[in-house]
């Protein structure tokens, strides 16, 4: 097979060969075709060279960018071809590539946002408009009558002649600045807000020779196993480097030690700071091949000294901390207050209950790994970033390198979920390899060690009071109070507070001494308040002896965006809501929002029907989900029926199977044996309706809200079926007999 | 030790531990980097390889046990991308990450292998890799269309 340019990517750099498009520094930049801008450049044979920033991880967030580049550039789809803008050119370049102060982002896995939509616009625009003013030079005519209308061709109408980009490419590059022209309207697209396209990087997946993170291969690299501290906080007490020196391929052990000077004295623009990359006390066995440092490993006589976390000798110890602490105010923290909630527990019809949502692992299926070569004067890092400027960053700190001795290369990722997005994981290699400069250091955390040294999302228990109108029978006061470790649980961003409960507390505690570590995971803080949030209010619409959708329509009637009750109406028309089933089946509807950030016309809502059965000995099988969103409009209808299914057996997951326990301060997990993932067998039939779109002007995210609603949809569901009310998640650890 | 492997109608002679998992020679002794490290349990499925036209999970198997038989990666699939299953995953866009994908192919290939007109319990049963991000429905949709392809070629 012809390797395609995109291999390139990791051997040109790993041979620092130069001259290859996906250059480290502008200098380095492609010596044979000029640029038309560092995002774009155009080879004589047409191909379509763009540079993006946002990895991909599986968010199609190289494809929409190239979309959006492309519904402007009007070139020939099928000849665009896509490499990662360099992090490190960013910095040297001035903000070459986050040119709106959003950096975060533009390094980041969103691909709708506006700020990032219009400046691609701008830069397909402006290429174009490079070119149409070369081939008006090249023809002797005014640059007006030159048209680009599509497939990389300029055509001049009054003389009959036309030229490919290719052949003007070079010469456009060479021109001053020109004016961009004004964008296209929406309602002129021909490739945005349509069915596709597909993956750009879809062949490349399904012959397995996409390079992720792990595939990069680099000359005279070797490679580590790594080993750090059973309880999250501990320290190396003492480790026994002789025993495995001999063995085979064996290195060099080396140490990670979170207690040590680091940093570099400048002012960081690392989009997520420093705070949450702390380096863990790990040991490393470097070895020739993979499997020599994970056996030397295993065989290294280690101890550790476990510290504070030890005082946690269970699971139920931290939970019941969480669930003491809800019952009282100290140091509580106010998060919302609204109307006035009085004294709750005294109104005429109150209903009050608590919940619990565990710590889960995001699992991606690419364990942690990255690679990294320090040398007396540079780092080089070649890894599978959620966000490529916050490892940059982050390799500088832990290198003690200035960032323009960073060069820091992005590769295709394996999953993220959250887990590689504060970049602990580049700092752990860094580490690693700093104690072995002059060879590329590969360092695979094995699944056990990823999982056991995760960043969770948070345990969270909270108690939810309401008072219900006495006529209505909705909710006219709500009380939610919250203890976590971690500041993700965000109830005072969800919709029924913000308006359609009139009077509203939240506060929240911090479980200062857990020291279990959290961490983003798939729509942080939402995934645990919509399950609290939804399990709650149809626990309201019960004790009103009301229908859950009706109750929950009727709790929205006035919400000012129109999404959430057409999204209710077509999830429950999909799904038959209302149709008599039989005992042990039940249906379960559920909605939340996630990205909301205080706005009722802002983030995306998915409401979702759940169909389950539950056989009197417990045994539970979701036949069905059906899911409406509301995200504004689409630009991929394809991608987000995608990202829509996954994201909702992603969040049917987290619900029935996900919990991370704890022994003695260890985390207990290790592996998809004791931490179970749905398989195709137990995935059940979803059907995503686009019937809830409002036709807002905005392309809200679509990577976290399906996960969000399917818990609480799937546990209503149990209730309707079983009379059983879940309060907890896993379900699936849960007696759900019946009778 | 001295290993002798047949991969992809190649041999290969390796100077190597003979506990080695078949994943890791393949990955980091011979380059074949399409064969992904998903859990070193045999549980996920990402390292997915034939071994004599059956699917089997390469982190689980040693070195010196994959000696004598035919074994096939996903780099030895196709010349072209041209497997019905590699095709219909792209017309349906099946993959988000992808890291599952190769395994998935290979376990789906050899289950049209033997049985050409695969049921929904065929697949459930044969095709039960992990996929973290859930593309399952596009999976098994683009095994019956593969499925379909054959069957009309």
């Amino acid at each position: 097979m012809k390797p395609d340019r995109r291999q390139f990517l990791i051997t040109a750099a790993a041979t620092a060969a130069g001259g290859m498009a996906l250059s480290v520094l502008p200098e380095a930049a492609d010596a044979a075709t000029p640029e038309l801008s560092a995002w774009l450049v155009i080879e004589p044979d047409d191909t379509v060279i763009l540079r993006l920033p946002a990895p991909e991880f599986g968010n199609g967030a190289m494809t929409q960018q190239a979309a959006c580049v492309v519904e402007e550039l009007a070139c020939d789809w099928a000849k665009v071809k896509v490499e990662f803008a360099s992090a490190t050119r960013d910095y040297t370049g001035y903000s070459v590539y986050s040119v709106v102060p959003q950096a975060a982002a533009f390094f980041g896995g969103r691909s709708t946002f506006l700020m990032r939509v219009m400046g691609l616009q701008k830069v397909g625009a402006t290429a174009r408009q490079r070119l149409v003013t070369a081939a008006a030079a090249e023809w002797g005519v005014p640059v007006g009558e030159v048209t680009a209308a599509g497939g990389g061709v300029l055509t001049h109408a009054a003389s009959g002649r036309s030229l490919r980009y290719g052949q003007v490419a070079g010469k456009a590059a060479a021109l001053g600045a020109v004016a961009t022209p004004p964008i296209k309207p929406a309602s002129k697209w021909t490739l945005l807000g349509k069915a596709g396209p597909g993956k750009l990087n879809n062949p490349q997946i399904v012959d397995g020779s996409l390079t992720y993170g792990i595939d990069v291969r680099v000359p005279g690299m070797v490679y580590a196993a790594l080993l750090q501290s059973p309880v999250h906080g501990g320290r190396l007490k003492s480790y026994d480097a002789a025993a495995v020196k001999g063995m085979p391929g064996v290195l060099a052990v080396v140490t990670v030690d979170p207690d040590e000077g680091r940093g570099v004295a400048m002012m960081s623009n690392a989009p997520y700071g420093y705070a949450l990359t702390a380096p863990r006390s790990a040991v490393a066995v470097i070895a020739e091949h993979y499997w020599q440092a994970r056996k030397a490993l295993e065989a290294l006589p280690v101890t550790w000294d476990d510290g504070r976390g030890a005082q946690w000798k269970s699971t139920d110890q931290l939970y019941d901390a969480a669930l003491k602490a809800l019952d009282s105010d100290d140091n509580v923290r106010i998060e919302k207050l609204s109307g006035d909630v009085g004294d709750i527990a005294k109104a005429a019809k109150v209903v009050e209950q608590t919940y619990l949502t565990p710590w889960c692992d995001q699992a991606p299926l690419e364990p942690l790994n990255g690679t990294a070569l320090v040398t007396a004067d540079k780092v080089e890092v070649w890894h599978p970033a959620q966000n490529g400027q916050q490892a940059f960053w982050v390799a500088s700190d832990e290198s003690g390198m200035p960032p323009e001795r960073v060069i820091f290369h992005q590769t295709y990722v394996g999953g993220a979920f959250g887990r590689r997005l504060e970049s602990d994981d580049v700092r752990m290699v860094v580490a690693v390899a700093k104690r072995f400069p002059g060879r590329p250091v590969h360092v695979i955390w094995s699944r056990e060690e990823m999982m056991r040294q995760g960043k969770y999302r948070p345990m969270v228990a909270a108690k939810l009071t309401a008072a219900l109108d006495e006529t209505s029978g909705l909710p006219k006061a709500m009380v939610a109070r919250q203890a976590s470790r971690g500041h993700y649980p965000r109830f005072a961003d969800t919709a029924y507070f913000m308006g359609p409960i009139p009077n509203v507390r939240v506060d929240a505690r911090e479980l200062a001494n857990v020291h279990v570590t959290p961490g983003p995971y798939r729509g942080p803080g939402y995934n645990s308040y919509a399950f609290i949030q939804e399990t709650f209010i149809d626990e309201c619409a019960h004790g009103a002896g009301a229908d859950p959708l009706d109750y929950r329509l009727k709790l929205l009637a006035d919400w000012p965006n129109p999404g959430w009750v057409k999204s209710l109406k077509a999830a429950a028309a999909g799904a038959g809501w209302g149709k008599k089933l039989p005992k042990g089946v039940g249906q379960g509807i559920a909605i939340c929002g996630w990205g909301l950030n205080g706005a009722a016309q802002g983030g995306t809502c998915v409401a979702v029907v759940a169909t389950v059965e539950v056989s009197k000995k417990g045994a539970l099988v979701v036949r069905q989900l059906d899911a409406a969103f509301d995200c504004g409009r689409v630009m991929n209808h394809d991608a987000v029926a995608n990202l829509m299914e996954g994201g909702l057996v992603f969040g049917l997951n987290m619900a029935l199977n996900e919990e991370m326990t704890v022994k003695d301060g260890r985390m207990v997990e290790g592996n998809f044996d004791s931490y179970p993932v749905l398989r195709m067998a137990q995935a059940p039939k979803i059907n995503v309706h686009f019937e809830g779109l409002s036709g807002a002007d905005r392309y809200s995210e679509m990577g976290e809200p399906p996960v969000g609603p399917v818990g609480p949809a799937v546990g209503n569901a149990i209730f309707r079926a079983t009379g059983k009310r879940l309060r907890r998640t896993p379900f699936l650890k849960q007696d759900l007999s019946w009778s | 030790m001295a290993v002798s492997l047949r991969i992809n109608g190649q041999t290969h002679q390796l100077d190597i531990d003979p506990t080695t998992p078949l994943l890791w020679v393949l990955r980091d002794h011979l380059g074949m980097t399409g064969t992904k490290f998903g859990c070193g349990m045999a549980l996920c499925g990402a390292c997915t390889v034939h071994v004599d036209g059956a699917a089997v999970r390469s982190c689980g198997v040693a070195v010196q046990d994959a000696q004598g038989v035919e074994i096939t990666t996903i780099e030895g699939l196709s010349p072209d991308r041209g497997h019905p299953l590699q095709k219909a995953w792209v017309e349906l866009n099946v993959p988000q990450c992808g890291y599952c994908q190769a395994g998935m192919i290979m376990a789906a290939a050899a289950l049209l292998k033997a049985k050409p007109q695969p049921t929904d319990a065929d697949i459930d049963a044969q095709v039960d890799n992990l996929c973290r991000c859930g593309t399952y429905p596009r999976i098994r949709a683009a095994i019956h269309k593969a499925a379909g392809q054959a069957k009309s070629a």
